[in-house]
């Protein structure tokens, strides 16, 4: 049986600092209120919850629960209306290189090549030019594009544009990777071969990763935390222990009773 | 504003233009031209040569102007005047079309005075040019940059508002600080395509502007064709006519190579 934790939990984040250079986070009592015609519209209500150094948070829950708003919000691309989300115990006022950040539709730069995207991050950092070419070289690596490195975005399939988005997010070598729906674009096999690569990413990286879907069985197939979130407005319904030892079959009880739970959840039936 | 473009844009991308690499078009392309002279031949025979000169009459005149010296002499003259006019206008239009693109402020305080220019044609500005540059080359590239500055500055408007925001969030994301990084590493590549075919569509306007250029005697081709009209010399006037078409047309040929090149990541 998963043990459950009734948010809120958020630590202070003054400690959560890796020592692999992984960042803990604390998302506190953070709130979002869109002006809308008319009436204003919550988007986001006192929503809290905390990540340790190192672990691999999802967050799920409906449309229009805010998953997105809250992402956008932690990676300091949109501003929270109450509350304040720190990230190795320093409050966010705007995006750094501390976060890497993966979006759904990829956005590559398509006038770089695939080495070029990678390396784009790198050519603001104090880096060399040898060391951020070894880096580049280290990224492709770890994607398996190597080969690729001269082709532009245009040529690639889906799931290898993901990968050069996730490589030039880790290029810069940041604390906390925040991905929104990284897979939820490309076909069922190359969503799960993606999954299983990130975890092999996030076990040689130790980075912490905080990844928002809305594919419960993905959220129980990586997650060592689920955020259930509820819509209307959006906040946090419960957040589930993953209790299921890696690698995780899709046919385990275990796995399946943890999709149950969280559909349950979610109200999205079993 | 962006949609103030209007049809000054064809939609002429990469795809349209002579079709020289594709041997059915080129053959269909050469029936029609020579259809066209062999109407025009016709036609000319039921008329006299000052309302219709035969293509051979223009053929000659051609020669003879080039052989005398008077077509060269003019070409140069005019691109004297089309060099700096159309670098001027192309220069200042995509970097004002940045600057009030990306700056909401700046867009602010100008948009009203952009509305009331916007429909001023280059030709009623001739008394400036004359006042303020008088009747020399560079008064003659002061219209055709006016010319060319608008082309340029919708076009490169328009591009700088449709790049995505996404790639702008992904660029602060990244480490891009600043709006001068901003537009140098992501706003000006991501419309560069827009940005260039503006560029190609103002280098034709600036070659039709060098008639209006030149309207007050500034010597030069179109200084020829409105002298040729004048004079009732229609098959001189048809002959300074092609060499505007030819200059038009190896400029044309020679941008989209460049544009080809640079745009080599959208192939």
């Amino acid at each position: 049986m998963a043990g459950v934790n009734r948010g809120p939990d958020a630590g202070d984040g003054s400690a959560d600092v890796g020592t692999d250079g992984s960042a803990g986070v604390a998302v506190d009592a953070v709130g979002k209120t869109y002006d809308g015609a008319g009436a204003p519209v919550r988007a986001l209500d006192d929503v809290s919850f905390g990540v340790e150094p190192g672990e691999f948070v999802c967050v799920v829950g409906p449309s229009g629960c805010g998953k997105t708003t809250l992402f956008r919000i932690i990676a300091g691309l949109t501003d929270a209306t109450d509350g304040e989300i720190r990230v190795a115990g320093a409050p966010v006022t705007g995006p750094t290189t501390d976060m890497g950040v993966v979006f759904q539709e990829y956005h590559l730069f398509p006038w770089l090549t695939v080495e070029e995207n990678v390396g784009f991050g790198l050519e603001r950092s104090d880096r060399s030019a040898a060391e951020r070419e070894r880096r580049v070289d280290e990224m492709l690596d770890l994607v398996g594009l190597t080969e690729f490195r001269d082709s532009y975005p245009k040529s690639l399939s889906g799931g290898m544009k993901q990968r050069v988005a996730i490589a030039r997010s880790l290029a810069v070598d940041p604390e906390l990777l925040l991905m929104d729906e990284p897979f939820g674009a490309v076909d069922a096999q190359t969503r799960e071969m993606l999954q299983r690569e990130l975890l092999d990413v996030w076990a040689s990286t130790g980075k912490t990763v905080l990844f928002v879907t809305h594919d419960v069985a993905e959220a129980v197939t990586l997650a060592d935390r689920i955020v259930v979130m509820a819509a209307e407005p959006g906040r946090v319904a419960e957040i589930v222990d993953v209790d299921v030892s890696r690698p995780r079959e899709r046919g385990d009880p275990a796995f399946g009773e943890h999709v149950a739970r969280v559909r349950k959840l979610i109200g999205a039936g079993p | 504003m962006a949609t103030d473009t209007g049809r000054e844009f064809d939609g002429s991308g990469l795809q349209t233009g002579l079709g020289l690499d594709d041997p059915r078009r080129l053959l269909r392309g050469a029936a029609g031209l020579v259809g066209f002279v062999a109407l025009w031949y016709l036609l000319s025979l039921t008329q006299p040569a000052i309302v219709l000169p035969s293509p051979v009459a223009v053929a000659a005149e051609f020669r003879g102007q080039f052989v005398s010296g008077t077509m060269p002499d003019a070409l140069a003259s005019s691109i004297r005047h089309w060099v700096p006019g159309t670098i001027a206008g192309t220069g200042l239009g995509v970097g004002a079309g940045v600057a009030f693109a990306w700056s909401g402020l700046l867009d602010d305080v100008t948009a009203p005075l952009v509305r009331v220019l916007r429909p001023v044609p280059p030709l009623a500005l001739i008394g400036f040019a004359i006042a303020w540059f008088g009747l020399n080359h560079a008064g003659a590239a002061f219209i055709i940059a006016i010319g060319g500055f608008w082309i340029n500055f919708y076009a490169t408007y328009g591009a700088v508002e449709e790049v995505s925001e996404d790639l702008i969030d992904v660029g602060r994301t990244l480490g891009v600080r600043g709006d001068l990084d901003m537009i140098r590493s992501v706003v000006l590549p991501a419309s560069l395509p827009g940005i260039l075919t503006g560029i190609r569509t103002g280098l034709g306007r600036c070659w039709m502007l060098v008639i209006a250029a030149e309207i007050f005697s500034v010597p030069g081709v179109g200084r020829e064709i409105l002298r040729a009209s004048n004079n009732l010399r229609v098959d001189r006037a048809i002959a300074y006519i092609f060499v505007l078409s030819l200059m038009y047309l190896v400029v044309d040929v020679a941008f989209r190579a460049v544009q080809r090149r640079v745009l080599a990541w959208q192939a």
